[in-house]
């Protein structure tokens, strides 16, 4: 079954302004930044170094948070949330897809894609066969035990993407995530990102630099001087 | 994987600096165990009452007074109740295991001193069964091993009895705990009537007199009183709390007790600011992956919990190893050292670990808490 975009905006950004402090001065990044994201849809942000997109990332993942403006996502309103809020909400509806994985290498890849259950009230042999599903989900069947240095670039970015889904967030935010990737595991991680979209109606919100990952969303915003410069639709 | 093991992975990432960290939390609870050890074998002053006076020959240890003493000091006014003791300082099995006996008269020592030696009614009953029955102190008793029922042989070089042995046999009725975890329970209560009866030197003389002054009466006024009493008689006394003679008794060596708290603080305090910047350095270089853990929801609570729990990993590890140790010497050489360790010294030394463990653990995880996620992700 393929799932279409809900077209009620879930996503909202509403004269979002934010700039970061470089000795005395403000350097503006946004200065009233409007984004409306349907549930459901697949968006890439693109645009030259310095534009605001990873800002933009970081403020949709309530890492950081608007100068002014309203950011809300499914009815919740980051931009006033405190921080231990904003971690809870992350850990209930958000997962993240990192460009470097972002695994800890103690860990081994089942206790990696783990992690984020540890938040959850949820017995531990429960947690471990959600882990051993999505594993299995991302093709790395039988890899649980392996830890992340034995494992390819692009092997490490399905255990990053399945740690990101392991809670059956309704968003995933995805930073570069073939940007260390050669490009079969780059296509296979991306198809795997379009089967979550289309397939199980996860909303993806993309930060990328490669116009051909830009391909599998639904649409590509162009990012350029903190403002969305072009839309462009998937045929 | 739950919490614990995730601290425990953290803890063991670098194996070389988590085991030298141990290492140092085990020489530091090894010292604690043995000095804690040696105060509670050798020192019970601090739990000595105030309250319950000793009179004793003026000159000096070693020397008795006459059974004659009593009649005299019970008539004495201020007086509350009075016992007497005379003590066998001798060995169980062989010569460096160190056994003191006190030999008293179990209705009147009860009066002066039962509360401070928990004399409950049941263990008085026991040793009233026999006249070779004799209570054991809880940590003479757990040193060497013995039990209630078992028959026991201490030899008193310095004194015979009438059997023309040195050996002395008794038959163990109870234990007795004492008030407090730091009551001097490291000897054995054998009675008068008995030892009297068999002994073939000092025959009717008595070593002290132990006695408890009547409400409202000032001990250190009666300890002059009793003195003045004796001053012009044949054997006069040199009257002291039994607080003031213990710690007489120690200062003949030195102020052991000050000794002892320096060395363990000077190896307490160098234990925390090594404990305390290695974690600060394993946070700092961990900064990375924090930001990680924060990005996945951890909160800023779980973050705390994860590296406290990482310090408390290390020093319960550490902690326990050198407790073990320290029980291990003086199992081993404590009897000839006089080296005790208690339940309830264990049990003091656990909660140590346990605050120290928190105590250093708090300001790396402070740190580790309070990293900004974008800040932590400029570190890689």
């Amino acid at each position: 079954m393929t799932t279409t975009p809900d077209l009620t905006p879930w996503i909202t950004l509403q004269g979002v302004r934010k700039g970061f402090r470089i000795g005395t001065e403000t350097v503006p990044v946004f200065s009233g930044l409007d984004l409306t994201i349907p549930r459901g849809d697949f968006v890439a942000i693109m645009g030259p170094s310095g534009s605001g997109k990873s800002t933009l990332l970081n403020m949709l993942a309530g890492i950081d948070s608007p100068d002014g403006g309203t950011l809300q996502i499914g009815g919740a309103r980051l931009d006033s949330m405190g921080e231990s809020a904003r971690s809870a909400w992350r850990a209930h509806n958000m997962g993240i897809v990192f460009q470097f994985y972002n695994l800890l290498p103690m860990l081994t890849a089942a206790e990696n894609v783990e992690l984020p259950l540890l938040l959850k009230p949820i017995a531990a042999g429960d947690r471990r066969a959600r882990v051993e599903k999505v594993l299995e989900l991302v093709g790395l069947a039988g890899r649980g035990r392996q830890y992340p240095a034995l494992m390819s670039g692009g092997q490490q970015q399905r255990v990053g993407i399945a740690r990101a889904i392991v809670t059956d967030p309704a968003l995933l935010l995805c930073d570069e995530p073939t940007g260390d990737l050669d490009r079969k595991s780059a296509d296979d991680v991306l198809d795997m990102l379009r089967f979550l979209n289309r397939e199980l109606g996860k909303t993806i919100v993309m930060v990328t630099h490669d116009p051909q990952a830009a391909t599998h969303a639904r649409r590509t915003l162009h990012l350029d001087k903190g403002q969305f410069v072009e839309e462009r639709k998937a045929a | 994987m739950g919490y614990f093991r995730l601290a425990r992975r953290n803890a063991w990432r670098k194996p070389l600096r988590t085991v030298l960290l141990m290492l140092c939390v085990a020489i530091a609870f090894l010292i604690h165990g043995l000095t804690a050890s040696f105060e509670q074998g050798n020192m019970a002053a601090g739990s000595a009452s105030d309250d319950v006076l000793g009179v004793a020959s003026a000159a000096g240890r070693g020397q008795s007074l006459p059974m004659a003493h009593l009649s005299r000091l019970a008539a004495e006014p201020g007086i509350a109740a009075v016992s007497w003791m005379t003590r066998l300082r001798g060995y169980a099995v062989r010569e460096s295991n160190i056994v003191a006996i006190s030999a008293v008269d179990p209705a009147t020592m009860v009066q002066v001193s039962g509360t401070e030696l928990g004399l409950t009614p049941v263990l008085m009953a026991a040793l009233a069964t026999g006249r070779d029955r004799v209570l054991v102190g809880r940590t003479l008793a757990e040193v060497q091993g013995w039990r209630v029922g078992q028959r026991i042989t201490v030899t008193v070089p310095a004194t015979p009895n009438k059997e023309g042995s040195r050996d002395w046999r008794f038959e163990i009725a109870g234990i007795f705990e004492g008030a407090s975890p730091a009551s001097d329970t490291h000897f054995v209560i054998a009675r008068y009537d008995y030892v009297n009866a068999l002994r073939t030197r000092g025959t009717d003389r008595v070593e002290a007199f132990v006695l408890r002054p009547a409400p409202g009466i000032k001990a250190a006024d009666l300890a002059r009183q009793i003195d003045a009493l004796f001053a012009n008689s044949a054997a006069p006394t040199r009257t002291q709390s039994e607080k003031q003679f213990l710690q007489a008794f120690m200062r003949q060596y030195a102020d052991v007790g000050l000794i002892i708290d320096l060395v363990v603080g000077a190896a307490f305090v160098t234990l925390l600011m090594i404990v305390i910047n290695t974690q600060m350095l394993a946070v700092r270089e961990r900064r990375f992956e924090i930001g990680v853990l924060k990005t996945l929801g951890f909160s800023q609570g779980r973050l705390l919990a994860l590296v406290l729990g990482e310090t408390l990993f290390i020093f319960l590890t550490g902690g326990l190893a050198g407790l073990a140790l320290a029980k291990l010497a003086t199992v081993m050489i404590g009897p000839g050292l006089g080296l005790v360790l208690p339940v309830q010294t264990l049990g003091v030394a656990l909660v140590l670990i346990l605050g120290l463990g928190l105590a250093t653990g708090l300001i790396p995880a402070i740190r580790a808490m309070r990293i900004p996620v974008t800040a932590a992700f400029r570190t890689r």
